[in-house]
């Protein structure tokens, strides 16, 4: 098989035929970083580039399976890190100049899960400065550029991940969401991005990062992928207190169940109050698929939203906390737009905090209610399409909105209340605008309910206009 | 809301927080602004009931 043809494949149809030996992990990986090589150029999607490592995992995986000892559908599958998740032996920059020779001792959780699971390790990818904001602009390692349109952000902060599967190097890349760092990399670049419910996956080596919200979740070219993914992902870490004992279901057994029945909740506040026009018709168009699939569209209203912004204050305490030792032994280390944005925590007051927490609780009530009524919520992922890389600002309906820094926050306005209310959402591919950049739907349901999350959005992939659209850079294009 | 650089240094200075030129203060105004300005919003919403196990209701 060329390589075209193997880098165009899903994991989903990869694994029958890794396992039957007609497709080899050597050939696959090799395959991945011939094109990792051929695309950092283009990209700087990678901070490290994992050649020898890839190539012997791979011969390990490929001599496993000629003896029989297939370990599933992620066995032999060439994938993407992150640069904020700890890697044994392989140096871990969180994509900052303070962290720039740390080398871990340990692996993540999740990088046991997947290398446990057979996968092969392409790379550490690219993101954001300590993963502090939503561009992958990064002052120290350069910026990611978007596959779909080199001029603009893949999103962030697991811009590197999103690049990478979108431009068909990777078959998934695990990024972390603290605000949309996973979905919005999704929408921007035109694949599927998880955030699943918090607790279901162990966040244990996730490094530089708040104690609240924060999700490990993966990229992937279709929703059966996610599903995989999360497979392997999900499940109780007796080390992690924020991880629930909680069953793991089949997730790909949900895969083919229909929606009719399923009642489909469209907030008529927040998620459309501020919208680019294309982003608005591409998603009001996923609504009206959704309803010809069977689901019945209910309104629902979620006035505690007007409050939202409060959770940016126990999250800018959080965040200088999370910086403070690093702040005061590397400051001059630090790019500008995550010190200002950071350093503003020291300000907060303690009783603000506290009514942030309160304000929390409060919206998360009114979700539990609202989830009493419908199966799940549609909306859209990002309310604009990716700005471009030099862009400060982004205009909306007349509107300017700083994009990175002090004062940014609004691309990831319909992204960052799921992390607060710590619901699964997915965002999944629903078209591209007239410049032929992506657009995404999210999905969200209640808490522990990725089974159905998985369902609704296999069924809308289905009929989504971004269906065999790729970005020009992929091979074979 | 608006504080003075004057208070945000003494701030700095009486809680051992980070150093602020005048110049970064104006650097770091975006976001404090953004602070204050859901604090504004919150003026109108009564917290005083909120507690982490409140009985809320299933909706009608």
């Amino acid at each position: 098989m060329s390589n075209v043809d193997l880098l165009r494949m899903t994991i989903a149809e990869l694994a029958p035929k890794i396992q039957s030996k007609e497709i080899s992990p050597v050939e696959l990986t090799e395959a991945s970083l011939a094109e990792a090589a051929r695309l950092q150029p283009t990209l700087n999607s990678f901070i490290t580039i994992l050649h020898e490592r890839a190539t012997d995992q791979a011969r390990a995986s490929e001599a496993e399976i000629s003896r029989g000892q297939y370990r599933g559908p992620l066995h032999g599958i060439p994938i993407g890190l992150k640069d904020n998740l700890e890697t044994a032996g392989i140096t871990t920059t969180v994509g900052s100049k303070v962290l720039a020779d740390h080398v871990p001792e340990h692996d993540a959780e999740v990088v046991v899960r997947c290398r446990n699971a057979g996968a092969i390790f392409i790379g550490k990818e690219n993101l954001e400065e300590f993963a502090a904001g939503a561009t992958s602009n990064n002052p120290h390692y350069g910026a990611v550029h978007n596959p779909w349109g080199l001029d603009h952000i893949p999103g962030g902060s697991s811009g590197g991940g999103g690049a990478n599967v979108a431009a068909g190097i990777t078959f998934a890349s695990l990024g972390t969401d603290l605000g949309g760092s996973v979905r919005l990399p999704g929408t921007f670049c035109g694949v599927v991005g998880l955030k699943q419910t918090y607790g279901r996956v162990s966040q244990r080596g996730l490094m530089v990062t708040s104690f609240n919200g924060d999700h490990i979740g993966p990229m992937t070219r279709s929703v059966a992928d996610s599903a995989i993914m999360l497979q392997v992902l999900a499940g109780n870490d007796p080390l992690d207190p924020s991880t629930v004992p909680v069953p793991v279901p089949d997730y790909t057994a949900y895969l083919g169940k229909s929606l009719k029945g399923l009642k489909m909740g469209v907030p008529t506040n927040h998620y459309f109050d501020l919208l680019d026009s294309e982003v608005e018709s591409a998603v009001r168009g996923s609504i009206a698929a959704m309803e010809e699939l069977g689901a019945e569209l209910i309104e629902v209203s979620l006035p505690l939203m007007h409050y939202i912004g409060a959770m940016r204050i126990s999250a800018m305490a959080d965040g200088v906390v999370t910086h403070e030792a690093m702040l005061r032994e590397h400051r001059e280390d630090y790019g500008p737009d995550v010190f200002y944005r950071t350093v503003p925590g020291q300000f907060v007051l303690g009783k603000d905090y506290s009514k942030s927490l309160r304000v929390q609780r409060m919206i998360q009530e009114e979700y539990a209610q609202v989830m009493q009524q419908v199966d799940f919520l549609i909306t859209p992922t990002a309310p604009v399409p990716a700005p471009r890389i030099d862009a400060e600002y982004i205009n909306v309906n007349g509107e300017e909105f700083r994009v990175r820094g002090a004062g940014s926050g609004m691309v990831s306005r319909n992204t960052s209340p799921l992390n607060a209310m710590g619901l699964p959402a997915i965002s999944v591919p629903c078209g591209v605008t007239k410049g032929g950049l992506p657009i995404g739907v999210q999905f969200i349901t209640g808490p522990f309910e990725e089974g159905l999350l998985f369902q609704v959005a296999a069924n809308y992939e289905m009929v989504s206009p971004s269906q065999g659209l790729r970005p020009a850079v992929a091979v074979g294009v | 809301m608006s504080i003075a650089n004057e208070t945000l240094k003494a701030m700095i200075r009486d809680y051992n927080g980070l150093e602020l030129s005048d110049d970064e203060l104006e650097l770091v105004r975006p976001e404090l602004e953004s602070y204050f300005a859901e604090l504004k919003k919150l003026e109108d919403l009564d917290l005083s009931a909120v507690f982490s196990a409140r009985l809320t209701q299933f909706p009608d």
